[in-house]
């Protein structure tokens, strides 16, 4: 992929929500500036890390806040990465920080390879600017969220610049041309979760991803989430559509953490669980996910920057509050 | 006289009868760049006239003003409406649902101006989500000068038939309105169809939870009852390619009907039917195509067409093909109860007959005597704690809209928490029904 144009965009915003295990908020409104910014400027060209000099000088453009808030309070036209290359006629990297949605800045690959956040900038709707210089990741994540709540829940950032250097070291690739691919085969092969899971076999097995696979269906039978510290936690619990068995239990801290039958545990971050409408595969975002609801529920293995030991130590079960080891995905269903 | 309505959801559809509309939003500074009405296909937006003004004010989530409102702002925008000579006129502002101030303010001061204005609100839509919130709000106004078209025809119609009761029009939950709230609020009638097959088969059967599948020619509609009211979807619900979030009806549809194509061994049923061409394409009418309701024929269940068209079919497919059909049934019903529970079923419509053995999925068995004729009242969800401020003033605007205080009582109550945020904002939104005033 060379460009992400006007065409790639739906199926951008439906793969990059499903990477997001729940959380990273309703992609309709993003979905309209970008296109309104792509309408004016052209596509946008996009860049493999590996393509980029190691001299050249990178910068991430995001936003930091709580999803729910941007549901009222829109942003303007001059925000965001996609956005902001387009109207200054750079090219994108086709990659992240992530490859799915994470709360904190401190669990980012940028962070775990060693990367600082600042100096980093931040900008609230009205165009208010604070610039932030920390010592450690840990307190520009105090520091960035406190910013986000005083000015409306969400702002948007310019932090990690790094060099082309280590943006290698640091990123995960392809991530931005694989949520087109995803989203493509969510949208050719739209319907029951029965047929959608081996299409998604094939189209992870050969991504950085790896494994897939379907660990439930059923119906949402109950959903309780309350604001603890800043999060959206709780629990949901699907049965299966005849009632019987086991039901799974999904531990929610805005995205979907941890997935129990009983005392077994059937995947946990860092790997990635993903629910998502049980007729159509469209992924249900964490703060839609409704008593009653016909649900399939997927599991697929975190790319490989996760599990290596220095970023367990950002993105274990324990790093969320949950009392366990880590096993990974393929791991736990031999 | 209570009445279902898709005159409004068709005109939206067919993008008629809409009259001009001017959009106000209040949010700047936020949103700049991303005007009202951005995400709506262009052929609708050429049928009607719109003009669109952004205001500053609003309030951020905990309350905060996003700006001071600028009155000689709101003074420029009244004035070029005036000039413009537009009556329909809409109202959003960003977390109105939270505080409805600036909407209010500004609809109040464009009364003053021009006392003839037809204003709807965005927050008397409730729910978070302004661009879905707004869209709802511009579609109910400019459908404004249809519904008093339709309502005074329907009142017309009542009263040259010497009908002087009153007269109501249901909404999208199942709940009724009255002659002047649907002249206000037309959209909520947008899927007052499938609400009425619902409510039809409470009425019907008295049964306040159950399953109700209705069965035609091309799909078998199952919804489910709580409370004798329609269970309402989560989903944003597309409306002639706009993006609201009206809450409709949990709808599950099957690909099957007495119209259903049937596989040479009976294995297969649907989705694709023959629709209205049964009767041409069916086996028993002479056609060459293999439908559920030959196998009915077959089956010797009902005697419609020429049964001796269907000699050639093997008996193996015959009772395949029935197996096929009630495993569909029973899976998908399966799929709708609320938790394990058992539940009754209800079976309505043309096609109920296909169902010639029992359902497994059904603790009970209910087919009602006219079972193809449905009307409508109300729905619920329950859920926890109330607060009362909140619950009175929606009785207040239930009774104001014909129900009878004695019966009004709470069925919903949302809470919309903003996460990420420590003692966040919390939305709350409470529904209540009740039985009509005499």
């Amino acid at each position: 992929m060379k460009e992400i144009g006007l065409h790639d965009l739906d199926d951008l915003a439906l793969g990059s929500v499903f990477l997001a295990t729940g959380g990273g908020g309703d992609p309709h409104i993003p979905l309209l500036i970008a296109r309104e910014a792509i309408k004016e400027h052209g596509p946008v060209p996009l860049i493999k890390a590996e393509h980029v000099s190691d001299e050249a000088y990178v910068v991430p453009i995001g936003s930091v806040g709580a999803p729910t808030v941007s549901l009222e309070l829109l942003p303007s036209l001059d925000e965001a990465s996609l956005v902001a290359a387009a109207g200054k006629g750079l090219p994108v990297i086709d990659g992240d920080g992530m490859g799915r949605a994470l709360p904190e800045a401190q669990m980012m690959s940028y962070a775990i390879a060693g990367v600082k956040p600042t100096p980093a900038l931040a900008y609230d709707y009205a165009g208010n600017q604070a610039t932030f210089q920390t010592d450690t990741t840990e307190v520009y994540e105090r520091h960035i969220r406190s910013y986000a709540m005083a000015a409306g829940g969400m702002v948007t950032t310019v932090e990690h610049g790094m060099t082309g250097a280590e943006l290698k070291q640091s990123v995960i690739p392809g991530t931005v041309s694989f949520s087109v691919k995803l989203g493509q085969t969510l949208r050719e092969n739209r319907g029951r979760a029965e047929a959608l899971i081996s299409p998604l076999k094939d189209i992870f097995a050969s991504s950085i991803y790896g494994e897939c696979r379907l660990i439930f269906q059923g119906k949402v039978t109950d959903k309780s989430t309350r604001i603890i510290g800043g999060y959206d936690v709780g629990e949901a619990t699907i049965n299966h559509f005849d009632g019987a068995g086991e039901p799974l239990k999904i531990s929610i801290k805005n995205e979907y953490l941890l997935a129990k039958r009983g005392n077994r545990i059937v995947a946990s971050v860092p790997d990635l669980i993903v629910i998502v409408e049980y007729e159509t595969g469209t992924p249900i975002n964490a703060e839609r996910l409704r008593y009653g609801q016909r649900v399939a529920v997927f599991a697929i293995g975190c790319p490989k920057l996760y599990r290596s030991k220095a970023a367990l130590k950002a993105v274990a079960p324990r790093c969320f509050g949950f009392d366990i080891d880590y096993v990974p995905l393929e791991e736990l269903h031999k | 006289m209570m009445i279902g309505t898709t005159q409004f959801t068709n005109a939206i559809i067919e993008r008629r009868e809409l009259s001009d509309v001017a959009v106000i939003r209040i949010g700047l500074p936020s949103g700049r760049g991303m005007p009202p009405m951005i995400d709506w296909p262009n052929d609708i937006k050429a049928t009607f006239g719109t003009h669109i003004y952004m205001l500053h004010g609003g309030y951020l989530y905990d309350g905060w003003p996003i700006a001071e409102m600028r009155e000689a702002e709101i003074k420029a925008v009244i004035a070029d409406i005036s000039r413009k000579g537009i009556k329909n006129i809409a109202i959003a502002s960003a977390f109105s649902p939270m505080n409805n101030a600036p909407e209010t303010q500004v609809a109040n001061a464009i009364r003053n101006e021009i006392p003839d204005a037809r204003i709807t609100l965005s927050h008397l839509f409730g729910r978070l989500g302004l661009i879905e919130r707004e869209n709802a709000t511009i579609m109910n106004t400019a459908l404004l000068p249809f519904a008093d078209k339709v309502v005074s025809a329907f009142l017309n119609a009542l009263s040259v038939r010497g009908l002087n009761c009153p007269a109501y029009i249901s909404q999208n939950d199942g709940t009724l309105m009255n002659a002047d709230f649907v002249r206000a609020f037309p959209a909520l009638t947008f899927a007052s169809g499938p609400t009425n097959s619902l409510r039809g088969a409470y009425k019907l059967t008295g049964l306040q939870d159950a399953i109700v599948v209705d069965i035609g020619g091309t799909t078998s509609d199952i919804g489910v009852l709580q409370g004798g009211f329609p269970r309402e979807s989560n989903v944003i619900v597309d409306i002639g390619g706009i993006r609201t979030n009206f809450r409709m009806p949990d709808i599950l549809a099957v690909g099957l009907g007495g119209g259903s194509k049937v596989s040479d061994d009976g294995s297969q049923i649907g989705p694709h039917s023959v629709g209205h061409n049964l009767v041409t394409e069916g086996l028993v009418f002479g056609g060459d195509v293999l439908t559920t309701t030959d196998i009915l024929v077959a089956s010797g269940a009902a005697e419609i067409g020429d049964q001796t068209k269907l000699a050639h079919l093997p008996q193996k497919t015959i009772k395949c093909a029935e197996m096929t059909l009630h495993k569909m049934l029973n899976d998908n019903i399966d799929m709708m109860k609320p938790g394990g529970k058992d539940m009754p079923v209800i079976l309505v419509g043309g096609g109920a007959i296909l169902v010639t053995q029992g359902l497994d999925a059904a603790s009970k068995l209910h087919r009602p005597k006219h079972a193809d004729v449905a009307n409508a009242i109300g729905r619920s969800t329950p859920r926890e704690d109330a607060i009362a401020q909140i619950t009175q003033a929606a009785i207040t605007r239930a009774v104001d809209a014909g129900a009878d205080q004695n019966t009004v009582r709470t069925i919903d109550i949302e809470e919309t928490a903003i996460p990420y945020m420590d003692e966040g904002a919390t939305r709350l939104r409470v529904k209540v029904i009740g039985e009509l005033a005499s």
